[in-house]
């Protein structure tokens, strides 16, 4: 309803645009004294003709000049239906303006207008200065020269700081490491892993305690066996066992004739039940006491303490060698 | 006589000033005392002097094994405790001997000493063994748990004819252990042996310890582990049993061709080796193993003159002066820390 009363009224207002542009200079002091006397939002109306008016040809230069971009981007990306479309919007635009000018009823359309064309003049611009910053970074980067790295242009100013971190690193670790290398070797000292437990001289050493073992057992096999002959029920192996009894129950006592009773049986073996007393401390370890109290009834054994004294001698002087 | 018998009483006793029940110090008597032979049985402790390393505690713990039954196999000692605490502990307890291990920095020391007045033998290991390392170098490790209910036997070679210090050091090791009763021991009961043999040549003592097997001779190998283990054999391959039975073994019988390795039984041990039948006696290593050498001796424990090695030139004596110095000064440190009981478990 409302476009094709546009339509039928084009051809007239198009003819008259000449005239009616003249006519516009002419009457212009007219209404404005008039609307301002009678409402606010002419004010506003009047203000903006006023800016229109001043610059008029510089902004309808401006104006076409956009417009012409705004087509041509259009034309690239549409056909041509859409050429013939956008044609008549212009015109549509210049008549409106007209319109608002001879009538005052449709002041909202002419803001509308300038809001659109802000926000398209806004874009374009925003897009070419981004354009050219982008131009600029790519070109400093370009413009760079680094050394040629398998790892690449990545991070390369930090390479070195991290190549100098790993080596404190590791310069850190080798003090650790030689510190518990000496533990370890300090805690280990004579510790000794045999390969083979039975080597040359651990066969020898066997030989020695078989040896040991062997006549220990037959010692307590003789023993054994002259004490099995006896017979409790007979009177004469009787007396024998009390006569052994009455001898443990007296060595427990600590009788010293006893005593000596058992050393003197006791040299024969090779283990010696001799008690130890609450001696003191430098009496043991001296020659004539430990001789003069076991050996007071051997003349043999004296021989071989002088021998054993003088072989002191030799002992002493290996010492000193080593 | 009251003194042995004073001390364990107290310590059974519930104050030192109650006199404890005749049962009770009839208790202790016996426990303390061969209830055959009569002597004393001799105890110890096996415990370390500073901080030791995990191989030098495993050698400790090692040597508590070897001083069962008569020893402390878990004793516990704090950094506070001196050897003060050890002797007022022993007293009591009728422990008489101490093996006692440091690690200075030369090389790790071993002391056998005497509770409480002394003497005291140092010795440098100069190479040891763990019972581990040992049985990690065998094929078959034998170590049955039943043969440390019973002390080992000693055997000592090398040491006769020798030195005062060796001879002192002969009765020591003599001591150590319970002595054995040949007219009423039973060899059921010697199932391990420790062999002490002096090297002449090195100077060095080697100490070494065994667990003894008894095998019986002139018996097939194939009777004997069926006597042995009590499992059914496999005859899937015999027509008849007496194939079993008569076919030879051919496994290593060498060693008990050996004569010397031979004795008689005077009583039956096991279901094998019977009285009056022939068995061999076969050792088989346990561990720990020490080479050791005798360093020095002292009249008192850890204390005391110095009796060995012996002072010959003044320049050594100088050397002892100083050494003597910083023995006692050690001694004042130990000295100077408070005394703290030892926790027995």
């Amino acid at each position: 309803m409302a476009a094709s009363p546009q339509t039928l009224s084009a051809p007239p207002p198009a003819a008259a645009a000449v005239p009616n542009l003249g006519g516009k200079r002419k009457r212009q002091p007219k209404g404005k004294k008039n609307k301002k006397n009678k409402l606010a939002r002419s004010d506003q109306d009047d203000s903006v003709r006023r800016r229109r008016n001043k610059p008029s040809a510089k902004f309808l230069k401006l104006l076409r000049k956009r417009a012409r971009d705004y087509n041509s981007d259009d034309e690239d990306e549409a056909g041509d239906d859409r050429q013939q479309e956008h044609l008549p919007n212009p015109q549509r635009r210049v008549d409106e303006d007209d319109d608002e000018a001879l009538s005052h009823s449709e002041p909202e359309e002419g803001e509308d207008e300038d809001e659109e064309e802000g926000a398209s003049s806004s874009a374009v611009t925003r897009f070419e200065q981004g354009c050219r910053a982008f131009r600029v970074a790519f070109l400093k980067i370009m413009a760079k020269k680094l050394p040629d790295d398998p790892l690449g242009p990545i991070l390369s100013a930090h390479k070195t700081l991290v190549a100098a971190k790993l080596a404190e690193e590791v310069e850190e670790h080798k003090p650790k490491r030689e510190a518990r290398k000496e533990k370890r070797v300090a805690a280990e000292k004579g510790h000794v892993i045999p390969k083979d437990h039975l080597d040359s001289k651990e066969k020898e050493l066997i030989k020695v305690a078989t040896k040991g073992v062997v006549r220990l057992f037959n010692a307590v096999s003789k023993a054994q066996k002259s004490r099995k002959d006896l017979n409790p029920s007979r009177t004469k192996d009787a007396t024998v066992i009390a006569k052994e009894r009455k001898n443990t129950f007296l060595s427990e006592l600590e009788m010293p004739s006893h005593q000596d009773k058992k050393r003197n049986t006791s040299s024969n073996f090779s283990k010696h039940a001799v008690k130890d007393e609450d001696e003191p401390a430098w009496a043991p370890l001296r020659d004539t006491y430990m001789l003069g109290s076991k050996l007071k009834d051997w003349d043999k054994m004296k021989d071989s303490s002088a021998v054993s004294e003088e072989k002191k001698v030799p002992s002493i002087d290996s010492s000193d060698e080593e | 006589m009251r003194q042995p018998r004073s001390g364990p009483g107290k310590r059974r006793g519930r104050g030192p000033r109650i006199p404890a029940a005749t049962l009770q110090k009839q208790k202790t008597a016996l426990a303390n005392v061969d209830q055959i032979t009569g002597a004393k049985i001799p105890k110890s402790f096996v415990f370390s002097r500073g901080k030791l390393p995990s191989t030098l505690r495993h050698l400790q713990q090692d040597l508590r094994k070897v001083m069962l039954p008569y020893t402390a196999l878990n004793l516990k000692e704090k950094k506070r405790n001196n050897l003060k605490d050890f002797v007022n502990v022993a007293g009591p307890m009728g422990v008489t001997h101490f093996l006692i291990l440091s690690n200075p920095q030369s090389l790790p020391h071993l002391r056998f000493a005497k509770s409480p007045q002394g003497p005291t033998f140092t010795f440098q290991i100069e190479e040891y063994s763990l019972a581990a390392d040992i049985a990690n170098s065998q094929k078959r490790p034998r170590c049955p748990p039943g043969i440390f209910k019973n002390s080992p036997l000693v055997v000592l070679g090398g040491l006769t004819g020798l030195g005062n210090p060796f001879r002192s050091l002969v009765e020591y090791f003599q001591h150590m252990f319970p002595s054995v009763d040949p007219t009423t021991v039973k060899l059921a009961t010697c199932q391990r042996i420790l062999l002490l043999k002096h090297d002449k040549e090195k100077d060095v003592i080697e100490f070494r310890h065994y667990s003894i097997k008894l095998q019986p001779v002139g018996v097939s190998r194939r009777i004997r582990k069926l006597m042995q283990n009590n499992q059914v054999p496999d005859l899937g391959e015999f027509e008849d049993v007496s194939e079993f039975v008569k076919k030879a073994g051919y496994g290593s019988e060498s060693e008990a061709d050996d004569e010397a390795a031979m004795v008689s039984l005077p009583s039956d041990i096991d279901k094998l080796n019977r009285a009056s039948r022939k068995s061999a006696v076969r050792l088989q290593e346990i561990g720990p193993r020490m080479t050791m050498r005798l360093v020095k001796v002292e009249a008192g424990l850890c204390s005391g003159d110095v009796l060995y090695p012996w002072p010959v030139e003044k320049e050594v004596v100088g050397k002892k002066g100083t050494e003597t110095g910083e023995v006692e000064g050690q001694e004042d440190d130990s000295e100077a820390t408070d005394e703290s009981e030892d926790e027995m478990v």
